[in-house]
Order: structure tokens, then C-alpha cells, then sequence
């Protein structure tokens, strides 16, 4: 069993495409969507039947008790989280602004604010011939190293030994990134040769080379700029980092992503990213 | 010596998590007394943090030693200079212990 | 006017219709809220003039500290820990919330000031451009992004923010005083999927709302999707190689005659009466 967790740092850089044509090419009979914030892998998997589906609790957030409620305010006074009004001659917390720190509660001296269970998201477990797990998350509420880890988790015991796992993780450089990187064998990292695509990529680097895991970079949109595509090659020379190969700017991925497909194998970009694959699974041996 | 694991499932037949701070189990070995204590991860709900509130419990128990797959960077800190840590082989928590105690373990840092 | 731009997803176009949208307006001033992975200034190349963003953290008095361990109790966000007989804070996940400072029973915890990025700002010809930046080691940049806002609260200027990418807290901070939202969408299907995710925001929020949908093609799903909603589609930007490179080497592409009038359209189908 082998697990493939393919990041970008950045986001648009084309992570979901290569992690779906990648899912493709290696008949991947398990993979998850750790992009929780923005989950699109779902979108290509073409699988329908919800096997688990669970609520996602965040932190607790604060209510209060009206009845017990004396409209001191002394609650408002000390949120610094502008989330607590007065409105109609009654105090009321915002769920959305509230990030459930506990100070309400503590400061309150008629104990007239509880915690309440408040459900963020909810993780899901697609169960068909293939297994896929993923997750969304309510409005303003952000991802997580838990969630994160749940969604890694619930797919675990379906694993079978032989298995190729394919992970599309989540953008940036936060805890969420840092959770999707336990227990995988190989990070590959999708980059895009822009100015702001080259600083993220850096930024990633640096981090994923502190857990000591096998990184791989590919660049997608190549031709976009072939200097700066250029420059990345050098960088990633300079610092010994495997360069895993190139993919065109090509319309036919365009095409493809429109229809929600993977790439019809005579299409010059379904053989770069074959080649990719091929180099990538080749350092996983 | 004091020796902790983070384990999947609980016992020494377990198998090592693949994760530190959001292991399910942490397994809590005395080489003196040759005896395992199995301690459910009670961080494990939280969503942020958690490496942290782990590496408290491992100082908490007195460990000496740390066998684990990986660690993050905010545990490492705590921990570094205060407990020894070594990489955790893929096998069970018995023979990752057995492989401690015969100085195959490569040391983390 | 204040109008925020926002996509949902990264890589949609959102700061490349901020930067072109600002820019073809007089004298609009430009925010760049997206403080964890700033690009904004990466078009509006110049001088700029930068100010420390700090937040409160606990700072433990050990002499006074009796270790009881309620602050570390009490702490939601896990940033406190009794490590071998020291309160030890871990700020990069201090919500600044105050707590433990009213729970220590014995005072031993006083606030002090962490500096957690910077809000830069500069002027590219007659337009003032405001960006922030958050330094990477760093959990959240809902602070800066206040403090960019309230930097323009009173401006008398029109205002186009570049929100950041997702629907989370961060973006809810930079929309929440905005006047317009324009939503930046690409016609795939994880383009459409995004934007429901950013126009439901936007309408919880009560905003007015346009819609840009940029790297057009013959793709039709996010038209007919506007039309079901009745959003206004304010242009359709198609996909343009040579366009594509200029932005990618951070040119304001607005600057090229061919280009401008997309911009153009868009700013004069926001203010309608007004113009």
C-alpha cells in the first residue's frame, strides 16, 4: 500500500487536475479529497452512493440562555470578537462570528451561557467499487488538522495491501497541509510558473522537507511562461528536489475539466501527465 | 526506562498510528517493570492544538523515550532535549519495542 | 463604493479582476486581503511604507505562577501547556481571546503585543494600494485584514478588495463592510460548484452581487446558472494566451487598450446610475 499526497501550496495551480488523471491512469481504487475548504474532486469521481456521512464538530460555540439572561452586558463588554449585539432589548451571539473561546461563559454572573455542540461540516465516505473520502464544511467555518485527519482516517480500513492511494490535499502551508502529510509515502507538488506561483512553491518545500518526505514537483501550464517554468527547473535542481516533469497549457484540459472528465488518452496533455505518473511511481518503488 | 507509542488500536499487538498527535491510543511501556499501560487519546476532538496537548502527556508520564513515525513541529520543540525519539518501524508495538531495546531504532533528530 | 472581489476557489482570476478592475477606475484604491499569500503588489511594483500588525498574548509572570493549571484548562485553542513545571504559551494558535488572563487566580498573566504581519501601503499613480501580509509561521490573519479595512473605512474613494480564497473567516472579515460583491467564476464544474459556495455567502451577507466569469469559453454552465439566480453577469473575460502571459509576469493588462475595455465594461455596469 502506497499513498500519493499531491499539494500546491498555491491554489489553482491544477492539483485536482493532476490528482484526477492520476486516479485514472492507476485505476486508484482509493482516494480522498483533503481540499476541504474548496472540494472539487467529487465533481470527477462520478461516484454517488454515501457509504458514512458524519457530522464534523468544531469547537464549541456560546448560546445564551435567555431566561437566565439579565441583560447586563457585561458579555459584550469583554467579547473581542465583535459577536455578541444587542438587539430588540435582547443580547445575542453570532455563530458565525463567535469563535468559542469560553470568555461569555466565564464572565457571565448569572451562568447564563452555555456551550453548545456546533456541527462545522461533514465528512463523507463514497462507497462503490471504489472508495472515496472527503468532506465539506458549513459557511465560515475553516478546515482543520482534524478534519483533515478524519477524512484520511475514515477511509483507512478499506485499504487494501496493494493499493495506490491518491490524496488531493489542501492548499496553503497551515495545519491542514501538515495533517495531510502523516503517514503518506511520497508528496508531489503541482506548480504553476508564475511570480506568485514560485513563492508558494518555496514556502511548501520548506515544509514538507522537514518531515523528511520523498517530494516530487511537477510544472503544470508550462508554456505560460517558459522562463520562469526554467527557473523553477534550476531551483529545484539547485536544492537536489526531483523534478517529476511538465504539462502544456493546453485546451484540451480545459475541455476536459468543463465536462467534468479526465483526459481522452490520444491528447498530448493526458501523455505529459502520464509521464509524470510514470516518473512518480517510479520513485515510490 | 519509560517508553511511549501512539498506537491504532490499543495493546501491544497494535499497530503504531500513522499519526503523533492524533494517534487513537498511546501505549505507555515500563521497561522495569515490563509492564504496558493503554491510555485512549483524549486530544483527539480537538481541531487545533493537539500535537501540544500530546507532547504534555508524554512528559506528564515521564517518558524517556518516544517511538513514533513522525512528530510535528510544535511537539518536537516541547520535546526535543527532554525525551530520546526514534522512528517507528511499521510492525506491531511489541516488536517496535523488542527493535528499541536491541538498538536497531534510528533516532529521529 | 466598496466592492469586494471573491472566487471561492484560488486560481480563478480574482486578483487579476481586482488589480485590472481598480485599476481602470479613477482614483479607486486597492486592498489586498488576501494576507496569507499576498499578490496584488506583485502588479503594483513600487515604494511602500510598512506597518507592524500586532495582536495580544499571554505572558506568563513564572515567579508569581503557582502552576494550578487553570489557564491551561481553559484554553480552547490548546496555545497553553504545563510543560515540566512551566506554563509554556504557544502563540501561533492564541486567539487573543483574554481568557486566561481573567482566570489565573493569582495575576500571573499579563498581555503582551506579538507582531503577527505587516499592512503595507504604497501609491501606484493615483491609486493607493493596501495590502497585507502575514507572517508564515502564523494561524490567522482575520487582525490584518481589520486593520486594512479600517485603513479605508473612511475613504472617500471607490474600493476594490481582493478577498482571499474560501468561504472561511477571513473572507467573512473582508466582505462584511463591502458594498458589492463581484464573483469571479470559471465555467467548469468546479468552477460552478465554487461559486455557489461564494454567491451563498454573499447573499447571507446581504450584499449586492455581480458576477465575472473569467477564461470563458463555449462553456455554458455558469450563465445558465446566473440565469436561474438572476445574477447579473457583469463580463465574460475569455481565455486568452497572450493575456494570460502578461499577467503571469504581473503586467496590469488593463494598461493595453484591447484589454482595458473588458475592465471598463465591468465598472460601468457596478455603478450604472452613477456614471
Amino acid at each position: 500500500m502506497k499513498k500519493i499526497l499531491i499539494l500546491s501550496g498555491k491554489g489553482g495551480t491544477g492539483k485536482t487536475t493532476v490528482a484526477s488523471n492520476f486516479i485514472n491512469i492507476s485505476k486508484a481504487r482509493v482516494f480522498s479529497d483533503c481540499d476541504v475548504e474548496a472540494p472539487n474532486l467529487h465533481l470527477v469521481s462520478m461516484l454517488s452512493n454515501v457509504q458514512n456521512r458524519e457530522n464534523y464538530y468544531g469547537l464549541d460555540k456560546s448560546v445564551i440562555n435567555q431566561d437566565k439572561c439579565i441583560q447586563c452586558g457585561i458579555c459584550q463588554s469583554y467579547c473581542r470578537f465583535n459577536a455578541i449585539s444587542f438587539v430588540n432589548g435582547t443580547y445575542l451571539i453570532d455563530p458565525h462570528m463567535c469563535e468559542g473561546c469560553g470568555v461569555c461563559n466565564y464572565v457571565c454572573p448569572e451562568k447564563a451561557i452555555d456551550f453548545v455542540k456546533s456541527v462545522d461540516g461533514e465528512t463523507m465516505l463514497y462507497k462503490e467499487d471504489k472508495v472515496f473520502s472527503t468532506a465539506t464544511l458549513k459557511m465560515g467555518s475553516g478546515n482543520s488538522g482534524l478534519l483533515v485527519t478524519k477524512v484520511k482516517k475514515q477511509m483507512q480500513d478499506y485499504i487494501k495491501d496493494d493499493d495506490l492511494v491518491i490524496i488531493d490535499g489542501p492548499p496553503g502551508i497551515g495545519c491542514p497541509v501538515i495533517a495531510s502529510m502523516s503517514g503518506v509515502d511520497l508528496i508531489l507538488l503541482v506548480a504553476e510558473p508564475s511570480v506568485s506561483g514560485i513563492s508558494d512553491l518555496q514556502r511548501i518545500i520548506k515544509t514538507a522537507a522537514s518531515f523528511h518526505l520523498k517530494t516530487a514537483v511537477c510544472i503544470n501550464k508550462f508554456d505560460l511562461n517558459k522562463k520562469l517554468s526554467h527557473d523553477i527547473i534550476s531551483y529545484l535542481k539547485a536544492n537536489d528536489i526531483d523534478y517529476a516533469g511538465e504539462i502544456g497549457y493546453h485546451q484540451e484540459i480545459i475541455d476536459s475539466i468543463n465536462k467534468g472528465e479526465t483526459l481522452p488518452i490520444n491528447t498530448q496533455a493526458y501523455k505529459d501527465i502520464k509521464k509524470i505518473y510514470d516518473f512518480t511511481v517510479n520513485l515510490l518503488a | 526506562m519509560i517508553i511511549v507509542l501512539p498506537t491504532k488500536t490499543s495493546g501491544e499487538k497494535s499497530f503504531i498510528s500513522e499519526n503523533f498527535g492524533r494517534a487513537n491510543y498511546f501505549y505507555v511501556y515500563d521497561t522495569e517493570k515490563k509492564l504496558g499501560e493503554v491510555y485512549v487519546n483524549e486530544n483527539l476532538d480537538n481541531p487545533h492544538g493537539v500535537g501540544i496537548k500530546t507532547a504534555e502527556f508524554v512528559l506528564k508520564h515521564k517518558a524517556d523515550v518516544l517511538i513514533t513515525p513522525r512528530i510535528g513541529g510544535k511537539s518536537q520543540e516541547i520535546l526535543i532535549d527532554k525525551v530520546k525519539m526514534y522512528q517507528a518501524t511499521d510492525k506491531i508495538v511489541k516488536e517496535n519495542i523488542e527493535s528499541f531495546l536491541n538498538g536497531e531504532l534510528k533516532e529521529l533528530f | 463604493m466598496k466592492i469586494a472581489v471573491l472566487s471561492g476557489k484560488g486560481g480563478t482570476g480574482k486578483t487579476f479582476v481586482s488589480v485590472n478592475l481598480a485599476y481602470v477606475l479613477n482614483e479607486a484604491t486597492y486592498v489586498d486581503c488576501d494576507v496569507e499569500e499576498p499578490n496584488g503588489n506583485l502588479y503594483f511594483k513600487g515604494d511602500y511604507q510598512e506597518k507592524i500588525v500586532e495582536v495580544d498574548v499571554p505572558e506568563i509572570n513564572h515567579d508569581t505562577c503557582i502552576r494550578c493549571g487553570k489557564c491551561v484548562d481553559f484554553c480552547k485553542f490548546n496555545a497553553l501547556a504545563l510543560i515540566l513545571d512551566k506554563v509554556r504559551v504557544f502563540s501561533q494558535l492564541c486567539h487573543s481571546c483574554g481568557g486566561c488572563k481573567l482566570v489565573c487566580p493569582v495575576g500571573a498573566i499579563n498581555e503582551k503585543k506579538k507582531p503577527i504581519g505587516v499592512v503595507k501601503s504604497g501609491m501606484y499613480e493615483n491609486h493607493q494600494i493596501i495590502s497585507g501580509e502575514m507572517y508564515i509561521k502564523e494561524e490567522t490573519g482575520v487582525k490584518i485584514i481589520d486593520e486594512l479595512l479600517d485603513a479605508v473605512s473612511l475613504d472617500k474613494n471607490d474600493v476594490v478588495i481582493d478577498c482571499p480564497p474560501g468561504n472561511g473567516c477571513s473572507v467573512m472579515a473582508s466582505i462584511k463592510d463591502a458594498d458589492y460583491c463581484v464573483l469571479v467564476a470559471e465555467p467548469t464544474i468546479f468552477g460552478l460548484h465554487n461559486l455557489k459556495m461564494v454567491y451563498e455567502l454573499s447573499r447571507v451577507f446581504n450584499k449586492k452581487i455581480g458576477l465575472v466569469i473569467n477564461k470563458a469559453s463555449d462553456n455554458q454552465m455558469i450563465n445558465d446558472f446566473a440565469n436561474e439566480e438572476n445574477i447579473e453577469i457583469l463580463q465574460e473575460i475569455p481565455f486568452d494566451k497572450d493575456m494570460g502571459y502578461l499577467n503571469s509576469v504581473g503586467e496590469i493588462v488593463s494598461k493595453n487598450k484591447k484589454y482595458r475595455k473588458y475592465f471598463e465594461v465591468i465598472a460601468e455596469k457596478i455603478f450604472g446610475d452613477r456614471l
